[in-house]
């Protein structure tokens, strides 16, 4: 589903992806680790177009995505929530919500409708039914739990109707109960829609209990892949970063 | 009312147009020249401060430079009709001079637009005093055509059209705020549509928009010309009234009113910058009558709203009224 050929990148000569490549299959649900400054998120920002290559190529299936702009990435299928909760403040969980499908639709450019009593009211209730987040509707996305405006991130990614779903530590911030309470969601979401996720955690033990397939990143670089029982059982991955209990 | 309850265009046309009324009955009991001065100027400025509140209250953008649409307004309708354009349409001058005026400011704040928004913060700020300045000099400099520092010389002609002649003080009257009250219909249509929800979307997140596949920059140019037109429609007016145009209209205090208006009225409430342009219009009748220190009151005004409220005096009493 999501194809990446030997990326690379560098900041200032420290190279922050270094010959990364890597394959999703359609409706699996996968994990990025690694140290901090591993760049894992620098993978994110390359996939959705957030910034740009040095050298490598993207696949959407079988459409070449590489170079194309955040927006056009975004419209041919890939949709991410973020590490730092990145919602609109100001406006209801509900405005939210329709405000990001319309995007998607290009519906924001429409003057002679009302925004309140737009059709779209039907399509943002499943939404936040699917994100759960139907009892604070209502809210002002500023006034909600940390938990929930983390699930409203990611309810706006779903909003696009993604076939690539990239969540960027969707448990960061939270207490041990609420990552579980998160994980579930997401599970649940996935199988629900059949998308294919990739996903950034610290937490070891919600990796090896929700994904598929890992990837582990170490200064840019593939250092290996694979499921949950050979990550536990490799030697490198021991060294790196599960034992030792560096960070 | 059940019809009252429903918040879409036909209610607001219906309440504009009550409004209007209302205005014009009260014209009849309250026949002080002095009075009808004030409302005319509050809807005409009022106007002014709406369109920059859709940039400030609405699109995040703190514009400095939004005389210079009000001023191209004004001097558009001005030497239109000096010229002798009026006297082949003869009674559609002035509807003509209006649209002219409006597409003169719409086309401007284009141009101007579309380099200033791609700043942000501060500096899109002082990019847009910096093209009002320079409005302002070529005012000055084209002594021949716009009178330099004198200001369009000379008056101009008001033809009567469809039977209003604006030159009777009623029918100016009713028809500015007829005007004003009609572009306030179709402004707040605006800003409640989905294109006013793009607009809010940007100001709370200028980030996420690309991450949901939308492009802020030609939402963004599209506001500013919607504020560009309303500004130049406010000039134009303000124009009909003084029947002429001047350059302290581009300067950049002109640009401070409608800025101290928002303030006094409040900028998260649609009609707020009206009020704010209520609030000035009667500090400065009541003040400059009573005292020559001018500034100083107003400061302390803007002062005590902005540490006592901390909100204009709309948005205060719109959220006192929600509690409740």
């Amino acid at each position: 589903m999501l194809k990446l050929d030997k990326l690379s990148k560098s900041f200032g000569g420290i190279l922050a992806t270094d010959n990364v490549s890597l394959e999703l299959k359609p409706n699996s649900i996968n994990a990025v680790i690694g140290p901090n400054g591993a760049g894992k998120t620098t993978l994110f920002n390359l996939i959705t177009g957030k910034i740009s290559l040095d050298k490598g190529q993207i696949f959407i299936g079988n459409k070449n995505i590489t170079n194309l702009t955040e927006s056009e990435i975004t419209h041919l299928g890939v949709a991410r929530a973020f590490q730092i909760t990145n919602i609109f403040p100001t406006l209801s969980v509900k405005d939210s919500i329709k405000v990001a499908l319309l995007a998607k639709q290009h519906g924001l450019n429409n003057m002679w409708n009302r925004f309140k009593t737009h059709s779209i009211n039907n399509e943002a209730e499943s939404i936040a039914k699917l994100s759960g987040l139907t009892k604070s509707y209502d809210t002002i996305s500023s006034e909600l739990s940390h938990g929930d405006q983390k699930l409203l991130d990611i309810a706006l990614a779903l909003a696009l109707k993604p076939k690539v779903l990239l969540l960027d530590e969707p448990t960061a911030g939270m207490g041990p109960e609420e990552r579980w309470k998160m994980i579930d969601r997401i599970q649940k979401l996935w199988k629900k829609t059949k998308m294919t996720v990739l996903f950034i955690e610290h937490d070891m033990d919600i990796v090896f209990d929700t994904a598929q397939n890992i990837y582990v990143l170490q200064q840019g670089s593939i250092i290996a892949e694979g499921t949950p029982k050979e990550i536990k059982n490799n030697k490198k991955v021991i060294e790196a970063y599960l034992g030792g209990g560096k960070k | 009312m059940l019809f009252l309850n429903k918040d879409n265009f036909q209610r607001d046309v219906f309440l504009g147009l009550l409004a209007w009324l209302i205005l014009i009955i009260f014209y009849f009991i309250f026949p002080d020249p002095g009075i009808h001065d004030i409302i005319q100027k509050v809807f005409i400025l009022g106007l002014f401060a709406m369109s920059l509140n859709i940039l400030i209250g609405y699109l995040g953008l703190i514009a400095f430079g939004h005389a210079a649409f009000f001023a191209s307004g004004a001097y558009t309708l001005g030497l239109f009709l000096q010229s002798d354009f009026v006297l082949n349409l003869a009674s559609f001058s002035i509807p003509v001079a209006m649209l002219l005026a409006v597409l003169v400011s719409s086309i401007l704040a284009a141009l101007i637009g579309v380099i200033c928004i791609r700043l942000k913060d501060i500096y899109f700020s002082f990019l847009t005093l910096a093209f009002q300045m320079l409005i302002y000099s070529i005012i000055l400099a084209l002594v021949n055509i716009t009178g330099g520092d004198q200001g369009l010389m000379g008056g101009f002609p008001k033809p009567p059209f469809l039977g209003i002649d604006l030159g009777k003080p009623f029918d100016f009257y009713a028809f500015t705020i007829f005007i004003s009250i009609i572009t306030i219909v179709l402004l707040r249509q605006i800003i409640e549509s989905p294109f006013g929800y793009g607009l809010r979307m940007i100001r709370d997140n200028s980030e996420r928009p690309a991450a949901l596949g939308f492009s802020n920059q030609k939402h963004k140019l599209i506001a500013f010309i919607i504020a560009g037109s309303i500004a130049g429609l406010a000039g134009s007016l303000q124009a009909l009234l003084d029947v002429g145009a001047y350059p302290e209209w581009a300067f950049w205090s002109k640009s401070a009113e409608p800025l101290f208006m928002i303030l006094l009225g409040g900028m998260h409430s649609f009609l707020g910058p009206l009020m704010g342009a209520l609030i000035f219009e009667i500090l400065n009748d009541f003040v400059t009558a009573n005292t020559r220190y001018y500034g100083l009151v107003l400061g302390l005004v803007i002062l005590c709203f902005v540490l006592g409220l901390k909100k204009g005096l709309l948005d205060w009493i719109l959220i006192k009224f929600n509690r409740k």
